[in-house]
């Protein structure tokens, strides 16, 4: 059976599993096995062990994975969160959009220590959705930004995404990845912040300065900020100071955060067994769920590759594409639309294998590109119909507000994510030159 | 037929140039209704660590390798990859060639089911690189954390009063970068420049003791050997034995261009003396005598390697200086004998 | 059913105990750390002991979190069908996408955890841990994945199912 046509049945049993709503690690996994039983070649099978092994079980790199899950848990089942944005409210409070302000920099700040977009957008979502609503910003813009800045954990460092993306780039590593996706993350952050800004200058009706009588005095918020402001600095200090200045590596650097994390909830008092228990049982099912997801696609990848189906997908976009700058462009466009449909680590564990063996090929610098991968995969979580953020938003959304409403207010974000895109590739400095500056000799 | 085949080695790394060769070769030789081999990169079928069990289990019919990252499966694996100050690389030729190190290569892969063809050899490997202290004397290896592969080569680490960290090659730049490590080995000049070492290590530690020469080569299943017709499988070995002898000329030039490029880019290159090599000579005979007086299989390959050294000693010495290399003054052949009952 | 009461109990008390597993990793890389920073003394053991505790840690739940639903899926359009005919399209995806991988999964591990365990196969560094352990729970994992399946049609099947309404709420338009 030629390439072409075992590639068309995988991807269309892919697609089919998919639809049927079966779990995405299975549906990768059984379409492996079908699409080696329809090639003829049952024997190609035995790789699917040797890769799940080798791959997923004996891998350093995601180590870090189950980690920093744990370290996000223990923040957010303690309520260090909820106290770090009182305290980023309370400062912002003078400011027209102030509201709006506080939710991007501590999204921003919770992005830096942790990196699970759920836990960010539902604790977002929780503690500033509803006084947002209540004095009186528009609706849309309200949960569109609440649903886009909760993404930025998985682009800012330390990042889950880019830890498996080094995983699967031979020659880059987890630190040059963090380094490179650092400053265009922070940047799609302060965008966020300037559009808001704008917003309440042009449309201040749309993003009202809260109530007087909501606000306390200046050395009390001094006081509550600085307080409230250690532990993330901490965390951020251990995690990725630890991993830059040269202490230790991305997985040593994800167990000193998950230590730490658990040492500022017991510093603050809120130290409980079965809180405790439940983040070390949540935390297990989190990983699995991922690290499955990694099991089911490098089978799929493996016997997808053996059957010839990913030589004749890359001999497509060679056709599609001649030259590094269109190719950039189809991969772009790809993932954006693979974006609508699956999540991010459905994406990165299809679509790396096809494009990285094309990217040096055509003399690409692969950090960044694989930077800007994780940028565009930002309108993954914000693209409809399947975006996770619009879900976790739907969820914690009052049920007047209409589904439709959350997905239009995401709609500027997209364009903003989009834009950044566009500077990360007029400007490839934005990525390469904190890694260069970093892990030059 | 058609064989799939894949490699220990990624695309980046240069080893990989020997495996694509010996493919190369061999769809020249071979006409295409015999047999036609596919070559995959290392990595792209399955991770470097599981070749073997692909192959053993005929899921690929063949698997570039370097014997000693098996040596968890046998010891024996050890010696037929590299020695610890032993052989060099024409040692490795000699002895495959004509002093009956073929059949043991046979031997030790036929108990897993494969069949197996030397095809490659590089000559001493770079040695140590260290970030920000010279190992100039062996008190300087002490204390220091070291990436180190192989089995001996940890052991005789230790004994020298350093401690090996195991670690992938695609680890190895970051952790000496973070100082995770205070250096590490990893090939031949050539290679360790394509992995960029020269911006992360200042100093570099020859010669490579701990890994006097390299062999690499191709593991086949014994089923998929054996369905080639004899014609076929001559020119399999036809083709091992013309890239046995490319490989090392070519390694050697472009170790030789690297170790310029070292120079240039500012790596300060140390020499160990001759009585610190002595030194370790005789840990590396000790480390051997233990490590072989555990495994009779493991034994049997050295005893046969040290009769070759024995056996070829007085000619090599006698056309002194126009011989091959050195005979090194290795471990016992009596006792390591005694072992391998 | 019993055998559903079973299976749900047996990977729920594995779930249980093998997710405490990750705070032990996570401290021995602290261990190793201190050892190496402030001591000066990294361990031996650290890297492949983490590495396979991880490896263990991870697969053992993939039972776990299947009987608590926590596998990622797409259900865009099956959320918008009616119960019953979801229920079967259900059913069918544990036919056609779940059970042959959970099978090959299985069948094959073991031939690979036997293999490793005849061979006595260790690491291969001057550290030489035994592998066999990994690769044998590797098998047991998928064997509890597969019975976890078998649960969870069995649930359907019997109309026992209480986790058809997505986790996330669906009704995106
Ligand atoms: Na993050
Ligand atoms: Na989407």
């Amino acid at each position: 059976m030629s390439g072409e046509s075992i590639a068309l049945i995988m991807s269309g049993l892919l697609v089919l599993g998919l639809f049927m709503g079966h779990p995405l690690a299975f549906v990768l996994g059984s379409t492996a096995v079908l699409g080696a039983l329809i090639a003829g070649k049952p024997m190609v099978l035995g790789i699917v062990i040797n890769r799940i092994f080798g791959d997923v079980l004996d891998n350093y790199v995601l180590i870090a994975i189950p980690l920093f899950v744990l370290m996000a848990r223990f923040l957010s089942d303690s309520g260090v969160t909820d106290k770090m944005f009182e305290a980023l409210r309370h400062l912002t409070a003078r400011v027209t959009g102030g509201l709006g302000l506080a939710v991007v920099f501590i999204s921003i700040l919770l992005a830096a220590t942790t990196g699970i977009i759920g836990a960010s957008i539902t604790v977002m979502g929780m503690m500033a959705l509803r006084p947002m609503l209540q004095y009186g910003y528009d609706k849309r813009l309200a949960t569109g930004l609440i649903a886009a800045s909760g993404c930025l954990g998985i682009l800012i460092p330390p990042s889950i995404m880019l830890i498996l993306m080094a995983s699967y780039a031979p020659g880059l590593s987890v630190g040059q990845l963090f380094a490179g996706a650092m400053i265009p993350g922070l940047l799609l952050g302060l965008l966020y912040a300037v559009y808001v800004a704008v917003i309440a200058w042009v449309k201040p009706e749309w993003a009202p300065s809260i109530n007087e009588e909501e606000q306390i005095g200046r050395g009390e918020m001094w006081r509550m900020l600085a307080i409230e402001a250690v532990p993330p600095l901490v965390l951020i200090l251990g995690i990725l100071g630890s991993l830059l200045a040269g202490i230790a590596t991305a997985t040593e650097a994800s167990a000193i955060g998950a230590i730490l994390a658990l040492l500022i909830v017991i510093l603050r008092g809120r130290f409980k067994w079965d809180t405790f228990y439940s983040a070390l049982l949540e935390t297990g099912r989190t990983s699995a769920m991922i690290l499955f997801i990694v099991v089911g696609a490098t089978a799929f990848t493996g016997v997808f590759n053996i059957t010839g189906g990913l030589r004749a997908s890359q001999d497509l976009m060679r056709g599609l594409a001649d030259d590094p700058h269109t190719l950039v462009w189809v991969m772009l466009v790809s993932v954006f639309i693979l974006g609508m449909f699956l999540d991010w680590t459905g994406i990165v564990l299809l679509s790396f294998p096809i494009f990285l063996p094309l990217v040096s090929e055509m003399g690409i610098d692969p950090l960044w590109f694989v930077v800007l991968m994780a940028v565009v995969l930002q309108t993954s979580f914000l693209s409809p119909p399947f975006g996770y953020a619009l879900f976790y938003m739907r969820a914690i959304a009052p049920p007047d507000l209409k589904t439709g409403d959350i997905i239009r207010g995401a709609v500027p974000f997209i364009l903003l994510i989009v834009l950044v895109c566009l500077l990360v590739v007029l400007f490839p400095g934005l990525v390469t030159w904190l890694p260069h500056k970093l892990y030059a000799a | 037929d058609t064989w799939t085949m894949t490699s220990t080695w990624p695309s980046s790394l240069e080893l990989i140039e020997i495996d694509k060769h010996w493919v190369e070769l061999v769809n020249k030789l071979v006409d295409d209704d015999k047999l036609t081999i596919e070559f995959y990169d290392g990595g792209s079928l399955v991770p470097a660590g599981e070749v073997f069990g692909a192959v053993e289990s005929g899921t690929i019919q063949a698997g570039g390798d370097w014997a000693g990252y098996w040596a968890g499966r046998d010891s024996a694996f050890s010696p037929l990859s590299t020695t610890a100050s032993l052989f060099n690389a024409v040692d490795y030729v000699n002895w495959i060639q004509e002093w009956g190190g073929a059949e043991l290569y046979n031997e030790v892969y036929g108990k897993f089911g494969m069949v197996y063809l030397p095809y490659g050899v590089t000559n001493n490997e770079s040695g140590f690189r260290t970030v920000s202290k010279p190992v100039a004397t062996l008190d300087d290896l002490k204390g220091l954390r070291l990436r180190l592969s192989g089995l001996e080569q940890g052991k005789l680490l230790k004994k020298l009063g350093g401690n090996q960290v195991s670690m992938a090659g695609g680890e190895i730049y970051q952790s000496l970068e973070r100082g995770v490590i205070d250096g590490a080995e990893f090939s031949t000049p050539n290679v360790d420049f394509s992995g960029g070492f020269h911006e992360v290590t200042k100093y570099w530690s020859t010669p490579g003791w701990h890994q006097s020469s390299s062999v690499f080569g191709v593991m086949i299943n014994k089923a998929s050997w054996d369905a080639l017709d004899e014609d076929t499988q001559e020119k399999l070995k036809i083709a091992a034995h013309a890239n046995l002898l490319w490989s090392l000329a070519n390694t050697e030039k472009r170790a030789t261009e690297a170790y310029a490029k070292f120079k240039e880019a500012g790596t300060e290159i140390t020499r160990l003396d001759d009585a610190a090599l002595e030194q370790v000579q005789k840990m590396a005979n000790e480390t051997i005598e233990e490590v072989a007086c555990q495994n009779p299989l493991s034994a049997k390959v050295y005893a046969s390697q040290l009769r070759y050294l024995a056996d070829y000693a007085s000619w090599r010495d006698a056309s002194a200086p126009f011989n091959l290399g050195r005979t090194p003054n290795g471990p016992e052949l009596a006792k390591i004998e005694a072992c391998a009952q | 059913m019993p055998i559903i009461r079973v299976i749900d109990g047996l990977n729920e008390t594995v779930g249980r105990i093998v997710s405490i597993v990750a705070i032990v990793f996570a401290a021995i890389i602290i261990y190793d750390v201190v050892m190496r920073y402030f001591v000066g003394e990294p361990t031996r053991w650290a890297f492949d002991l983490t590495k396979q505790l991880y490896g263990f840690y991870f697969i053992m739940l993939g039972g776990y979190a299947l009987r608590h639903q926590s596998h990622v899926r797409v259900d865009l359009v099956t959320s918008r069908l009616s119960p019953a005919l979801r229920r079967w399209i259900e059913i069918a995806g544990y036919v056609i996408f779940f059970f042959p991988f959970a099978w090959v999964f299985a069948r094959r591990s073991w031939n690979f955890a036997i293999t490793s365990w005849k061979q006595g196969e260790v690491t291969y560094g001057a550290v030489q841990m035994p592998v066999y352990p990994l690769k044998m729970a590797m098998f047991v994992a998928a064997v509890l994945l597969m019975i976890q399946g078998i649960s969870e049609v069995s649930k359907l099947l019997l109309h026992k199912a209480d986790d058809l309404q997505p986790m996330e709420p669906l009704d995106v338009r």
